[in-house]
């Protein structure tokens, strides 16, 4: 039997400090990047989105935007202490995360000082949800409640491998393989998202966009350059796909992401997200994309998605158990 | 000014909190009033996503066996780190501490996997004194 000796398992790959976000002002990077043959920041390659750097910054922190180096540091020990689950609880159910590689112990992290990866509003958290948005997410949940399990249309996009809120846009690190692979033409730049197996195929030869009533999970995307910056604008949204906190993006959004390469390894990610029917103002955020090496695999998630059937099962097996119970009183 | 910082690489056996946004909901799928442990025979291993899951046969007191699939997770990370299935042989003697299936089947969570002897059947996590 072979004996696997894997001596590391923490992957730390760059500490990148405050200066990212001032280097990508204007689409000016401080130094030459690499560059296609048509002269366009070449964005091509594999990158990892994986960070200990919350959506939201903790509410105590206030508007405090970055840690100190020295408080980073502190951060980043902690969140190597072991956290075990209490056996005979809910959170205890679960498979082996050490060995099945699904914490950040054993993938590359992305490490900045940022105390959330919001940036507007100053205080790093969601802005307000509209009373519209709020009613839909209550109702939601309570359809969840009750109806959760009655058929796989019942149960959430993720868990039947469609999409998965991650994949926005806008992107966002996710628990594990937070990985994407970018490929560029002078008239295209496709995003690859490792998880959940899609690519965001993005024109960026100034056609227009899908019209209006044609919605795309990961809603239609048109890119441009402005500088070094490739910026990217997306709509046509299906009003399903979900964005943390419960709200899922409108139709009518609008997404707008920035996507600067500051240094040979990192390409800065920056979006704002303007969704008036959802959240009472825009809001925007940004994190570091640092290079990682090849290849991506595919997350083929229908292949083996055994979990979707076995949840309805039990849901079946519970209906069963209750309705004999009820017999025999 | 930029800051280009490398960290060096941490302790050798950190873990990291598990922060995984799993695929689904495990409460919904395993019950949690079912706790087992099994001893058994790997007859097979899916490395497949969105989780893994493998095989194994367990025999009984009386000599009759039962086959039990044990559910893992997404084996991405383990391929970026050069595992493949090869990595747990067909007929590995397995040890699992789980949760069974909500529907009674012979399927459960594996909360922790371990070959027979104690190592972990990835990553060397409890480390093993002697030679190779």
């Amino acid at each position: 039997m072979t004996r696997l000796t894997l001596t590391s398992r923490l992957f730390v790959l760059g500490l990148i400090a405050a200066p990212l976000a001032a280097m990508a002002q204007n689409g000016k990077s401080d130094r030459e990047v690499p560059r296609t043959a048509a002269g366009q920041p070449d964005l091509s390659g594999h990158w990892t989105s994986a960070t200990i750097v919350p959506l939201e910054r903790p509410v105590e922190l206030g508007n405090k935007e970055l840690y100190t180096q020295e408080e980073a540091d502190k951060l980043l020990a902690e969140s190597l202490v072991v956290t075990e689950t209490e056996a005979g609880t809910a959170a205890d159910v679960h498979y082996q995360l050490d060995d099945f590689g699904l914490d950040r112990s054993q993938n590359p992290i992305a490490l900045n000082l940022r105390t959330s990866i919001i940036t507007d509003p100053r205080n790093g958290r969601m802005p307000a949800s509209t009373a519209a948005a709020k009613a839909a997410a209550d109702a939601r949940a309570a359809r969840a409640r009750e109806r959760g399990f009655d058929s796989a249309q019942d149960r959430p996009l993720a868990e039947r491998c469609i999409v998965w809120p991650n994949e926005g846009p806008p992107m966002l690190p996710v628990g594990y393989n937070s990985n994407l692979q970018i490929a560029q033409t002078d008239d295209y730049v496709v995003v690859l998202l490792e998880m959940i197996h899609d690519a965001r195929v993005i024109p960026v030869d100034g056609r227009a966009g899908l019209p209006a009533g044609v919605p795309q999970w990961l809603g239609s995307s048109r890119g441009r350059w402005e500088g070094d910056t490739l910026v990217v604008e997306t709509t046509n949204f299906t009003g399903r796909t979900g964005v943390r906190g419960g709200n899922v993006l409108s139709a009518n959004a609008r997404v707008t992401e920035r996507l600067t390469r500051t240094r040979d390894d990192t390409v800065l990610y920056q979006f704002t997200v303007d969704d008036p029917e959802t959240w009472t103002e825009p809001w925007s955020g940004e994190y570091p994309l640092t290079k990682i090496d090849g290849p991506m695999f595919e997350y083929a998630c229908h292949e083996g998605n055994y979990g979707l059937a076995n949840n309805l099962s039990g849901a079946r097996a519970e209906e069963r158990a209750a309705a004999e119970a009820a017999e025999k009183q | 000014m930029m800051l280009v910082q490398r960290l060096a690489v941490v302790a050798a056996l950190a873990f990291v909190s598990a922060e995984a946004s799993a695929h689904h909901a495990f409460a919904a799928e395993f019950d949690v009033n079912r706790p087992l442990e099994l001893s058994g025979t790997v007859t097979k291993v899916e490395l497949i996503n969105p989780h893994s899951w493998i095989h194994i046969t367990v025999a009984g007191e009386g000599g009759e066996t039962t086959d039990w699939m044990i559910e893992g997770g997404s084996p991405n990370s383990l391929y970026r780190r050069g595992i493949t299935k090869d990595s747990v042989p067909i007929g590995s003697e397995l040890k699992v501490v789980g949760y069974q299936a909500r529907d009674g089947t012979n399927r459960a969570v594996g909360r922790t996997i371990t070959f027979a002897d104690g190592r972990s059947l990835f990553f060397n996590s409890t480390p093993v004194a002697g030679p190779e």
